[in-house]
């Protein structure tokens, strides 16, 4: 039956009504994990909390089983399924943009909103920091639009690339968060800090 | 710790049930009967021999006939640059690249149109685009693209031009209107050789 919208079961406007309710879910669950501070998130990187990998690495592999139930189930058809494109170069250009302001700020973009909302005025320095950012890359397009479109490929799928099926590649990647989730905790205890608290 | 335990007894075993059944690769069926009811009853599945001749003269690309007889039938007769896809067949997965594309034109034919609606229905249920039937099959092809029936010479111009397109489509495709080259009385209608449309239709409904 599923997707619900491309197959029309329901309308454009129910579907940005429900995208504001799970919107207003996902803030809610960033918040409750302590991601509007940015000690936590930068945690990430130093090892002393390690968090962020946990919580999004949970939502992946959980929403990778429920997808593949459910086309089980044949309630979604996974062939409209909307995929990323891949731009590789600019993919990993990104990456590391991303990568360098989230150590600097301390925010990635989504919860950055999420601090500000709750008042926090590094965030909402964070958030100037970004359409600053934005500025620049829409004003300066032409100089990096070779760049930007370089080394397409498509949607590329690792299942097609390994050459297993859908449901292999997700336990082989459930198998690999828990091994991550194992060595988080491992960092945890061996970067701690003393004016640091993991509040678990 | 405790989490890290709930999580993995839940989603281990379901990572291996997942990884265990094969997967779902069935395609839902796109249509309702009511709609399927619909098609057929407006005929959008049709594309007329006059067309399809066109196309064939002017050996256009996009152009796949797909016969839908017997193999034997087929190598009695067949038109132009087609293959043979019995309809018995039709579910092989070795046809599946012709009949689900979305490059080519599709049209499939038979002798009359019975086969080539049956093959028809069964690719449009599948959710397959570009197929089309030739309308009247082979019987009507015969009748009016190879043997076109002259008009009265009191016929309206129209119908004496449709003739003459169908005589040079006839000639080009080897009927018997090639054979002879009878001349038409009929003064008021200038003889045009046989031209490609200028501006080709895209094909009507369908998707």
């Amino acid at each position: 039956m599923g997707p619900l919208i491309v197959n029309e079961i329901i309308s454009q406007n129910t579907n940005l009504f429900l995208a504001f309710i799970i919107g207003i879910g996902f803030g809610f669950v960033l918040e409750a994990n302590g991601f509007s501070s940015s000690r936590r998130l930068a945690g990430m990187f130093y090892g002393y909390d390690t968090t962020v990998l946990k919580v999004f690495f949970t939502a992946a592999i959980v929403g990778a089983v429920g997808l593949l139930f459910m086309s089980l189930f044949k309630w979604i058809d996974l062939s409209y399924i909307y995929i990323n494109p891949t731009y590789l170069w600019s993919t990993l250009g990104g990456g590391v943009i991303m990568g360098a302001g989230f150590i600097l700020g301390g925010y990635c973009p989504g919860t950055s909103f999420c601090a500000a909302s709750i008042g926090k005025l590094d965030a909402l320095a964070f958030i100037g920091g970004m359409f600053i950012g934005i500025f620049i890359f829409a004003e300066g397009y032409p100089l990096w639009e070779n760049f930007y479109n370089a080394k397409f490929l498509g949607a590329p799928l690792l299942s097609d690339y390994f050459g297993a099926s859908r449901g292999l590649l997700t336990f082989l990647i459930i198998l690999v968060a828990l091994g991550m989730f194992w060595v988080g905790e491992w960092a945890e205890k061996k970067f701690a800090r003393e004016d640091y608290k993991l509040n678990q | 710790m405790k989490a890290r335990l709930i999580l993995a007894s839940t989603l281990i075993p379901l990572g291996l049930i997942i990884a265990a059944v094969p997967e779902n690769t069935t395609k839902p069926y796109k249509l309702t009967a009511d709609e399927l009811l619909e098609e057929v009853k407006s005929g959008t599945q049709f594309i007329g021999p006059d067309q399809v001749a066109d196309m064939v003269i002017s050996k256009d690309r996009f152009l796949q006939l797909i016969d839908v007889r017997s193999a034997a039938e087929y190598e009695k007769f067949n038109l132009p640059n087609s293959i043979n896809i019995p309809l018995v067949d039709i579910l092989n997965t070795e046809w599946e690249g012709y009949i689900n594309q979305d490059v080519k034109l599709n049209v499939f034919y038979s002798n009359g149109t019975n086969d080539a609606n049956q093959a028809w229905m069964i690719t449009r249920q599948l959710g397959y685009k570009n197929n089309y039937v030739l309308q009247g099959g082979l019987n009507y092809w015969a009748e009016t693209v190879l043997n076109p029936e002259a008009p009265a010479s009191t016929s309206p111009n129209e119908e004496i031009l449709k003739y003459n397109l169908r005589k040079g489509a006839g000639m080009a495709l080897g009927g018997e209107a090639a054979e002879t080259a009878p001349s038409i009385d009929a003064p008021s209608a200038p003889k045009p050789p046989v031209q490609k449309r200028a501006a080709k239709k895209p094909v009507q409904g369908g998707c």
